[in-house]
């Protein structure tokens, strides 16, 4: 297995577009942070925005950037499985590793492992970003008020679950860009309603990005209330149960076709 | 033999009980011995059938091919080739019938690449990736040593390009770029879904050169798939052809060419002359055009002795041998 996984990573480190997706999600949430550093301390309509040095503000920074984590770690899963298809090159995998249930477990474990590493990535420059912030406008990284060890951890798990979410997803469609309409769509439009808007959070904390907020144990106050939300251990039970459903998805679709 | 010779030497009621099992056991591991020496057959496919939708595209095939050997695996396009090469494979499960590699259905292979190279199609890479890297992967996930990957690039003269991007290799290029990968594992069965595809004249005869030194040279057993018959007709031994996903024919190379009678295209300014003496020496002629004959029956040797004694010049002595274009239209089209 552990053969598969160097050969899955080797997959992906050799072709361009895990670099691209790790700049774009940089810039993107260098964006976020830039903005969220701007407005800080703004008051607005009576509605004050947490200054920077408060640890709400850290908290709420620190939880921004995972979103667009989600979807670019989701549009790379899919890329590792649908571009198998488009170019063919499925052909050659199972010639080389013909039990079709081990190339699937190689390409979900090698998932969570990317998705885990962009999450780090993620991390740090947040944290580059963050930290001298805070202590520059006169803060105190408070880690316990500001939540930012669990929120982290709850980047790593759920960046790493999508990526895995967007190997299963590729496998049920196998078309690469319907599958990437369909993560972007999904993580940017869907999910982001159902979980912001709080009568659709019925529905919404019971989805994957729900969950995962559970999970970092969010517990801002967005104007429109405070998130209803699963307790963390709920989440996180979610979230594997959402990993276990892809994975079953991505063996059952591919373990038994014709690759013609 | 020997077991079965102790075994009628000793017959069962001379021996105790407990010796005459034992006799009777070995003999019977004797036979069973020489069944599994017989399904180490490289390649075996048993009466594979294979349907998409209402469209049968394998019915009922077998054929085998053994190690040492060519075999041409020919038909029209759609004739069923690549399906049954595939099942071979272990990429399209049949709806019944077996398809075996040394002995095994390929998806029961631990290491596939040093058993089996498979060449299916060119189009299989990644653009974007080098062929080193290409390659690389495969050696990665079959835990063979790297070093295999510029030794396969040397072997199919692609040393040069190894670092660069597929995306903008020929397609001759490609089907090299195939060839090395199925070389990685150093195997003894080949199994090549028309790789002279795309390749210049020259690359196909590089193709023949290599496919009969991997045969003859290194042993191997290969089956090569091909719908333009010229290509593989000047490499194969056997051939196994298929038309409408039906066995057409199999059998040797000059089984089915000899299937049309062998004939002598001679020409000379004195073919009228000629023509009798020949027909005195036992061939029967058929006169072609004023200076052509075509005389079967007797082999150039023989049609040149009679010249001489008549004192004609023969301008061309031609051994038609192969009408097997014509056979191979015949029944590929015929049915």
């Amino acid at each position: 297995m552990i053969k598969l996984v160097k050969a899955e990573l080797q997959k992906l480190f050799t072709t361009r577009l895990w670099w691209i997706l790790l700049l774009v999600m940089l810039l993107l949430v260098g964006v976020f942070l830039a903005i969220f550093i701007a407005v800080a301390g703004i008051e607005n309509n009576g509605a004050s925005f947490p200054g920077r040095d408060t640890p709400e503000w850290a908290q709420m920074v620190w939880a921004s950037g995972v979103q667009m984590g989600w979807i670019m770690v989701m549009v790379l899963g899919v890329v590792m499985m649908t571009s198998e298809y488009r170019y063919q090159t499925i052909t050659g995998t199972l010639l080389t590793t013909p039990r079709r249930a081990q190339v699937v477990a190689g390409k979900l474990i090698t998932g969570l492992v990317v998705g885990a590493l962009f999450a780090l990535a993620l991390l740090v420059f947040q944290a580059i970003v963050v930290i001298p912030t805070v202590l520059i406008s006169g803060g105190e990284l408070d880690l316990s008020a500001s939540h930012i060890p669990q929120i982290s951890v709850g980047i790593l798990v759920s960046m790493a679950l999508y990526a895995l979410f967007g190997i299963g997803l590729g496998a049920l469609v196998r078309n690469q860009v319907a599958g990437i309409v369909i993560a972007v769509v999904w993580t940017y439009i869907v999910e982001p309603i159902l979980s912001g808007i709080p009568v659709l959070q019925v529905v919404g904390k019971w989805l994957p990005g729900g969950a995962a907020s559970a999970l970092m144990n969010i517990d801002i106050d967005t104007g429109l209330g405070r998130p209803d939300l699963l307790p963390a251990w709920g989440g996180a039970l979610i979230l594997v149960a959402y990993g276990l459903l892809f994975a079953a998805v991505a063996s059952a679709t591919t373990v038994r076709r014709d690759i013609t | 033999m020997r077991d079965s010779a102790w075994a009628a030497a000793f017959p069962g009621f001379l021996l105790p009980r407990g010796v005459a099992e034992i006799l009777l056991k070995d003999e019977k591991s004797a036979i069973l011995g020489r069944d599994n020496r017989e399904a180490m057959t490289a390649i075996e496919i048993k009466n594979l059938v294979k349907s998409f939708g209402a469209v049968k595209a394998v019915d009922d095939v077998s054929f085998r091919v053994e190690a040492g050997s060519v075999t041409g695996f020919l038909g029209p396009n759609g004739a069923g080739k690549t399906t049954t090469l595939r099942s071979l494979l272990g990429l399209v499960t049949p709806d019944s019938g077996e398809a075996l590699v040394n002995g095994r259905p390929y998806t029961s292979l631990s290491e596939p690449l040093t058993e089996v190279g498979a060449v299916l199609e060119a189009t299989s890479f990644h653009p974007g990736r080098t062929a080193r890297n290409h390659l690389r992967i495969m050696c990665t996930a079959a835990g063979l040593p790297a070093e295999r990957v510029d030794d396969a690039l040397g072997q199919v003269g692609l040393a040069d390009a190894a670092n660069k991007r597929v995306g903008g290799f020929s397609l001759g290029m490609r089907q090299r770029l195939a060839l090395a990968s199925a070389l990685l594992g150093r195997p003894k069965v080949y199994i090549l879904d028309e790789p002279a595809n795309g390749l210049d004249p020259a690359g196909i005869e590089w193709l023949r050169g290599f496919l009969r030194h991997l045969a003859y040279d290194e042993g191997a057993a290969v089956l090569v798939s091909s719908h333009v018959l010229s290509e593989v007709e000047q490499t194969v031994d056997n051939v196994v052809i298929i038309a409408r996903g039906r066995l057409v024919r199999q059998g040797s190379l000059s089984e089915l060419t000899s299937n049309g009678g062998e004939a002598v295209r001679v020409r000379s300014a004195k073919a009228a002359d000629l023509a009798p003496a020949l027909e005195a020496a036992g061939a029967q002629v058929e006169l072609v055009d004023d200076g052509t004959l075509r005389v079967r029956g007797l082999d150039a040797e023989a049609i040149g002795q009679v010249a001489l004694d008549r004192r004609v010049v023969l301008t061309e002595v031609t051994q038609e041998r192969s009408d097997l274009q014509k056979v191979f239209l015949d029944l590929t089209e015929g049915r």
